[in-house]
């Protein structure tokens, strides 16, 4: 038997809820599709937890609606297996081209609204980034910046609430033809302590948590 | 186009949560069990009369609970008897050493001592999924104490960290014996402070679970006496939101122990001495 205070490393409630964390998901568009193309992409992330990572698994559509400007809708599936309808939509515009050794950029802004099942709360969260991005030939290479705003953070207990839910990422893509791969590196939510009852969540500087994000999609 | 995408996205999200099942059973971390309460064991200083060592079981809906007694049954009609509700381990193995020292309070058994497990953790069969679980395991044993004779004017019940789920209702009036004197040592606050700590936004708990509970709201309808214990340091159970919740208190009398810089594991880090101090100087209050 053992009697030291005992460090669970098991799934808990807990860790399942940084499943619904702030960008816990990957960047669906870096760079707008070509006008009139149709992506439909399926994205697996794995924000860390302990020694492993959680499993959250998301699908989207996109569709370029005009040379420099895609629209995306999705879903978070992992979130709907835990009782709560998770949906996301938004646009990609093209901000600046790419020129040589200077990156392009994109500028994003969307929503992502989730309601539980249970008792029908709902929270509807705005967020908006850029992304600056590299593309030669099928390689895409991105840095990205992002926010979720939290319109609702009064409603948090005890008045610990915050605005803004930043999160930053670098990640890469393979775009040839009708397929799309895609890696991503995230670095969630660094402007506050994320807390899960016991377990440990890898960070920066005590801050934040973090994942790597994978993403398959179709062009047609 | 975007219209559609949505209601296409939307009408696909409610499909999935259609099948939703309840995950409150992820929030229990219980295991398996030995329950081989030994001296051997415990520091000798902790030793026990073995003959005091009695493993009970009770039904609880239709579930077994498993539950450690320490001391004389005929104690429970006459003396103090501590219930202790254990945190967040595989079972009441884990929590033989705080038995050990529980039944060493002033001298060997001069209290009487009684843990359990909750559905799932150890011996005790079935899952623990939530509020409703652990109040019939919680009165289940509390049936036994009262039976055997125990009133509410000689009961203390301790909660450490997940146990303070059990505690907090029964404190406000879910209690076959009154609560009078409590110690929450370590607890958590809410369900949604838990998923907010976790997920950095505004997010009830009911996103991912049924298990609403709300220890400050609890308190704020407990008569009786308070200990609260905690660490400033405690990531498990952040300290900021405890305070919150344990300030809602209003009875008859509050008291706490803070100390810097410790954190969930409290009593390995304050020492028995200090634990005991603070503990006994409660429960003689």
């Amino acid at each position: 038997m053992s009697y030291k205070p005992m460090k669970t490393v098991r799934l808990s409630l807990a860790c399942l809820a940084l499943i619904l964390a702030s960008s816990c998901a990957p960047t669906k568009i870096v760079k707008p599709l070509d006008k009139g193309q149709w992506q439909i992409g399926g994205t697996l992330g794995r924000p860390q937890i302990n020694d492993g990572s959680l499993p959250i698994l998301g699908a989207y559509a996109a569709k370029g609606v005009s040379e420099n400007r895609t629209v995306y809708g999705g879903v978070q599936i992992s979130s709907a297996l835990l009782g709560s309808a998770h949906v996301e939509g938004g646009q990609v515009k093209l901000w600046r081209e790419q020129n040589g050794l200077e990156p392009a950029l994109s500028w994003s802004t969307g929503a992502q609204a989730l309601m539980s099942t249970r008792d029908y709360a709902f929270r509807l969260y705005p967020e908006t980034g850029v992304n600056a991005y590299w593309h030669r030939g099928p390689h895409i290479l991105n840095a990205s910046a992002n926010t979720w705003i939290d319109p609702t953070w009064f409603l948090t207990e005890y008045g610990r609430g915050q605005i803004l839910a930043p999160s930053f990422s670098a990640g890469y893509r393979f775009r040839y033809r009708w397929i799309e791969a895609q890696v991503e590196y995230k670095i969630l939510n660094p402007t506050r302590e994320i807390l899960v009852p016991q377990a440990d969540v890898p960070n920066t500087l005590g801050l934040g948590a973090r994942g790597i994000y994978w993403g398959v999609a179709l062009n047609f | 186009m975007m219209r559609y995408l949505f209601l296409f996205l939307s009408a696909a999200s409610l499909l999935f949560t259609s099948c939703d099942g309840d995950i409150s059973a992820a929030m229990f971390a219980g295991g398996d069990g030995t329950y081989d309460f030994k001296n051997e064991w415990l520091d000798s200083k902790y030793h026990v009369d073995e003959s005091k060592i009695h493993l009970l079981n009770f039904e609880s809906d239709d579930d077994t609970v498993y539950s450690l007694y320490l001391g004389d049954f005929a104690q429970i009609a006459t003396d103090t008897i501590i219930v202790y509700l254990h945190g967040n381990a595989a079972s009441m193995d884990q929590f033989w050493q705080t038995a050990g020292l529980f039944a060493n309070l002033v001298d060997q058994h001069h209290y009487g001592f009684i843990m359990y497990d909750y559905r799932g953790f150890g011996w005790s069969t079935g899952q623990s999924t939530g509020a409703e679980s652990m109040a019939a395991d919680y009165d289940a044993v509390l049936e036994f104490l009262e039976d055997q004779g125990l009133t509410s004017d000689r009961m203390i019940v301790f909660a450490s960290s997940l146990g303070a789920l059990a505690a907090g209702p029964a404190s406000a009036g879910g209690s076959r014996i009154p609560i009078d004197k409590l110690v929450m040592e370590i607890p958590q606050s809410t369900s949604n402070v838990i998923m907010q700590n976790t997920s950095g936004l505004s997010l009830p708990s009911s996103m991912i679970t049924s298990y609403k509970f709300d220890i400050g709201e609890d308190l704020a309808n407990y008569d009786g006496e308070l200990l609260w214990m905690h660490g400033t340091a405690d990531k498990t159970a952040p300290y900021e939101t405890a305070k919150a919740a344990m300030y809602m208190h209003e009875g008859s009398y509050f008291t706490e122990a803070i100390y810097e810089d410790v954190g969930h594991g409290l009593r390995w880090a304050i020492g028995d001495e200090e634990w005991s101090r603070v503990v006994l100087e409660f429960i003689r209050h």
